[in-house]
């Protein structure tokens, strides 16, 4: 018998269709796991693979959908007897296969959900390895609605088999999986993952899966597979049914193979004779192995990014080189000054956010793995992962959702070594530096040659040359006048080695004043020159210009819509800032809850006014007359809170003012929402007024453990502890923290808010204080530290 | 062919009107007040909510005083009975307005606390006025109570786990439960409504 690997490579291959309707008719009760059915009825289920077996499907999905160790004790044994079941049936017969089928686990992974990514893993990888002592021929993994999840059990899958792995996700009719990814974003992903097919299956009928596979048919250089239910559920005289028989379900499939599907099968509500008719309509088509696509692409848990003709932006905000600020958030653990670094660089248009954590006295991995994981619940960009450590590389691979780009490898051996190996497994674009052993050759035939042999390196590991985008090393023309022309010449030499290119613009100026004028025109040139990638700072406009002046100028953007777009939106920002000052000063500014006016007024006042008088004589005050206004109910929550946001913004500059030795951090307070429970707006609200009044907040976050509490306010010597819950089952893991804490240090003064508390409830589980509203505890707290 | 008993609703979000007094009270404003923060907060979050519902319509028994058996799961509840004391059929039904609202506010919970408080108020008067909407297509014309879900007085919040599986509320809608039985998109509901006799 062929191996399915090469079966799939030469002709159409049909998988089996539906199981449960089949099973329901064969006496299965309504509401019972059908898994079970592998032990107590192993003959139904031997039937009903040979009832598609019969109908000529190659491929068996084994009865093993729901199966894993959370759900099922008896896991190992379910698997065992499914996957003995389709062996049973298959026995005998001409290239036909099983397919372990192992579905989702029905959690939702970090950072929106609870479980882990790396127990997601373990819990898979628990099924791989009995479905691969137990013979599959290959491992099918369905029915995936979010790409995380999908990439936790491709690697189970590949860390504990040789198994083939074949996966469809479930796409909904706008094209997307439930978490947001796209065909071309999924696609990307599995091939840097090295699965053997990809596809779609449930949720849709045929007829609405034409269009997604357009888009594979497109994107996929892998056989696409497609198992689509049979139409969608309606009422007929009063009986549900799929609303599509399997004359026209196959007369679909006709047409999906004719868009380039080449592994065909059925979901719920199909049967074998639906199989049977896709089987002879679509036999005699004429069959074409998939081609090969050469696409650059990288992804995140939404959508690709392609790396072409049209200028790839690379933020280079989050990289502690030459930024104090962001160093000091790196230090202090301030991921908040992070996340906002990422959404402005979102918002300013970058393509790809640039992620570099490095610095000697942090541990790189971890502080790396928390900055992916907090990025990407807040951009939906793909990340360039840039660390030169390859434990950092690999931990942030891992863990990232979709495939990311790489930064970097280089032409050193110890480099080739450690990086490629990552790539080959985790997949990833590479960013390639001309550097080797004797440092950055002088020529531009000299960086084409260490780019040259990176890539031949990198076919040894199987990773093909349209993954590779060479950055040849833009030096400052301050100290290397030919650099810039020696640079352009080895961007125009490398580009006819077939892969494409990166720059970290910005080098070229070090040391120069007004650096942006030789970046940009660098940039400019650079672009004309061929360049794909930039590793750029979003936030110049100067930057910005050439790249939109440039794709119109280039027929890239077409109808100049997104010159016109940003050209009016920088005319309106000029016209904003030449504008006569209006009359706000800062305790009107937060007042009216004017955040931007708010942050330029108190950097006015700071050339010449202490910090202290700042806070106390301008934003204290104004946030009293909020406040006050707020309690007499002359002002809503919403203006609060605007106000709390533009006390904020003029908080941060006074901080940035204070020299780090001299920050007050004597009024503190630790903040969390109880176990259990993920209401925090409350909370939230409370953070931002105690910010806003000057008090430094340890923000644990939701559903935080009673210990991380304890932990946090030890670590800090902070004697202040605000906790909050809104539903009436989580008040006990309130009762609990506090009394964990009052074990621990009897000083501690706990504040309790939330919907369910009352004063009569505070008492009961012993809180210090109940607040009502978030000004109360703000008024509490200050008189805590003020008495 | 038979097959699964589960209907589907979805609208788009022009469909569904958000409700002023769900909002006002959410936010803790007047009725009919608006500002521009508020306005600009549900423009972005209409460019991103994707109502969906499903639902089933079943019997209800009552083996006994304060228990309701609906096949799939048997509640014992007082609220819930009383609840339907006038029905013998109910639907069942589990909504969502996706996970891009999550994300929404995960962003939200960075950069500005009014926006999130006020995006957070507008997604639950949303999912709210939508299973307001999902109700009058489903009823179509019968006589129903007031929905009730689980987590209402006595009617457990455990009870989320057997709902949603018979639901098949994560593969139709990509709802999943934490270990507290709380449900990830945040602004999801699931409920029972009687169907009076």
């Amino acid at each position: 018998m062929k191996k399915i690997t090469e079966l799939i490579k030469e002709q159409r291959v049909y998988f089996d269709g539906g199981t449960g309707t089949l099973l329901q008719s064969m006496g299965l009760p309504a509401g019972q796991s059908p898994e079970l059915w592998n032990i107590t009825e192993p003959e139904k289920i031997i039937s009903l693979h040979n009832m598609y077996f019969d109908a000529g499907a190659h491929i068996v999905k084994t009865n093993t959908f729901g199966v894993n160790r959370e759900k099922f004790e008896n896991y190992a044994e379910l698997i065992r007897a499914g996957i003995n079941c389709a062996k049973t049936a298959a026995k005998g017969r001409e290239n036909a296969y099983v397919a372990y089928d192992m579905g989702p686990t029905g959690q939702l992974l970090e950072p929106l959900g609870q479980l882990r990514f790396e127990d997601a893993v373990s819990i898979f990888a628990d099924n791989v390895k009995v479905a691969a002592e137990s013979g599959a021929d290959l491992i099918l993994i369905e029915t995936m609605n979010d790409s995380y999840e999908t990439k936790a059990a491709v690697l189970a899958a590949k860390e504990n088999s040789d198994l083939p792995v074949f996966v469809t996700n479930v796409f909904d009719a706008s094209g997307k999986l439930m978490t947001g990814a796209d065909p071309a974003a999924m696609t990307a992903m599995l091939e840097g993952l090295r699965v053997d097919a990809v596809g779609m299956n449930c949720s849709l009928g045929p007829d609405l899966m034409l269009e997604i596979m357009e888009q594979f048919a497109k994107y996929s250089s892998l056989p696409v597979i497609v198992n689509p239910n049979a139409g969608l559920p309606e009422v007929r005289d009063g009986e549900t049914v799929y609303n599509i028989g399997a004359e026209e379900f196959s007369d679909y499939m006709v047409q999906l193979t004719q868009r380039g599907a080449t592994i065909l099968g059925g979901c719920c509500g199909t049967t074998p004779e639906f199989i049977a008719k896709t089987i002879e309509k679509t036999r005699d088509l004429p069959y074409r192995v998939p081609e090969k696509k050469n696409l650059t692409v990288v992804s995140s848990y939404t959508h690709a990014v392609f790396v072409d003709e049209d200028p790839v932006l690379i933020g280079e905000r989050i990289n502690p080189t030459g930024k104090p600020k962001l160093r000091e958030a790196l230090r202090s653990g301030d991921l908040n000054y992070i996340l906002n670094e990422a959404i402005k660089q979102t918002d300013a248009g970058c393509h790809i956010l640039d992620v570099n954590v490095g610095l000697p006295e942090i541990n790189e991995t971890e502080m790396m793995k928390k900055c992916v994981a907090a990025i990407q619940s807040v951009s939906d960009l793909p990340l360039q992962i840039d660390s030169t450590k390859p434990d950092t590389l690999e931990a942030a691979m891992r863990m990232y959702n979709g495939k990311p780009l790489v930064n970097s490898v280089n032409g050193t051996e110890e480099s080739m070594k450690n990086v490629l190996p990552l790539v080959a497994k985790y997949g990833g674009g590479l960013i390639a530096l001309t550097i080797d052993e004797k440092g950055i050759p002088e020529t531009a035939k000299g960086r084409a040659e260490v780019a040259e042999m990176i890539i031949r390196r990198a076919a040894e590991y199987g990773i093909d040359k349209k993954e590779i985008i060479v950055d040849p090393l833009a030096l400052t023309i301050s100290s290397n006048p030919e650099s810039a022309k020696v640079t352009l010449d080895a961007v125009r030499m490398i580009r006819k080695l077939g892969v494409k290119t990166s720059l970290g613009i910005s080098n070229i100026s070090f040391g120069l004043p007004q650096r942006e004028l030789i970046t940009s025109t660098f940039y400019a040139n650079a672009l004309q020159t061929g360049l794909n990638c930039a590793i750029m700072n979003p936030f110049s406009a100067a930057m910005m210009n050439v790249y939109y002046a440039y794709r119109a100028l280039n027929m890239l953007d077409s109808g100049c819509t997104d010159y016109i777009g940003y050209a009016s939106a920088s005319a309106d920002n000029s016209t904003k800032t030449n504008a006569p000052k209006t009359e706000e000063n800062l305790h009107t500014s937060i007042v009216k809850g004017l955040k931007e006016s708010a942050a330029q007024k108190t950097e006015e006042l700071i050339k010449d006014t202490a910090p202290l008088d700042i806070i106390n004589g301008h934003i204290i005050p104004a946030l009293n007359e909020i406040g006050t206004a707020f309690e007499q109910k002359k002002a809503y929550l919403p203006q609060l809170l605007m106000s709390a946001d533009a006390a904020s913004a003029a908080f941060e500059v006074v901080k940035r003012n204070i020299p780090a030795e001299q920050s007050d951090k004597s009024k503190a307070i630790v903040l969390a929402t109880v176990q259990g429970d993920i209401h925090d707006i409350g909370k939230n609200i409370v953070k931002v007024l105690m910010e806003s009044y000057g008090f430094t907040v340890y923000d644990l976050g939701r559903d935080v453990p009673p210990e991380k509490i304890r932990d946090c306010a030890l670590e800090h010597n902070c004697k202040l502890v605000g906790l909050s819950a809104l539903m009436t089952t989580t008040v006990p893991a309130m009762a609990e923290t506090i009394k964990l804490l009052n074990e621990t240090d009897r000083s501690i003064r706990v504040i309790v808010g939330g919907a369910v508390l009352n004063q009569e409830y505070a008492d009961m589980i012993g809180a210090d204080h109940y607040g009502p509203d978030a000004m109360d505890s703000v008024r509490y707290a200050e008189a805590f530290y003020n008495a | 062919m038979k097959s699964s008993d589960i209907m589907m609703i979805r609208a788009a979000s022009d469909e569904v009107e958000i409700n002023r007094n769900e909002l006002a009270q959410r936010l803790g404003t007047a009725r009919g007040y608006s500002s521009e923060l508020i306005e600009s907060c549900r423009e972005k979050l209409m460019k991103v909510i994707s109502y969906k519902c499903v639902y089933i319509r079943i019997p209800v028994q009552k083996p006994q005083e304060n228990v309701c058996d609906f096949g799939f799961m048997r509640v014992g509840s007082r609220y819930l009975y009383n609840n339907l004391r006038d029905c013998d059929e109910a639907f069942a039904m589990a909504l969502t307005s996706g996970i891009a609202v999550d994300r929404e506010l995960a962003k939200l919970r960075v950069i500005s606390q009014a926006e999130h408080f006020v995006t957070d108020a507008l997604a639950s008067a949303a999912i709210d006025s939508f299973a307001d909407y999902a109700v009058s297509k489903m009823s179509n014309g019968l006589q129903c109570v007031p929905r009730f879900s689980p987590g209402y007085g006595d009617f457990s919040l455990e009870f989320q786990k057997p709902f949603l599986e018979r639901l098949n509320g994560h593969g139709l809608l990509g709802i999943t439960l934490s270990s507290a039985y709380l449900m990830t998109p945040v602004k999801s509901i699931t409920a029972i409504m009687g169907i009076k006799k």
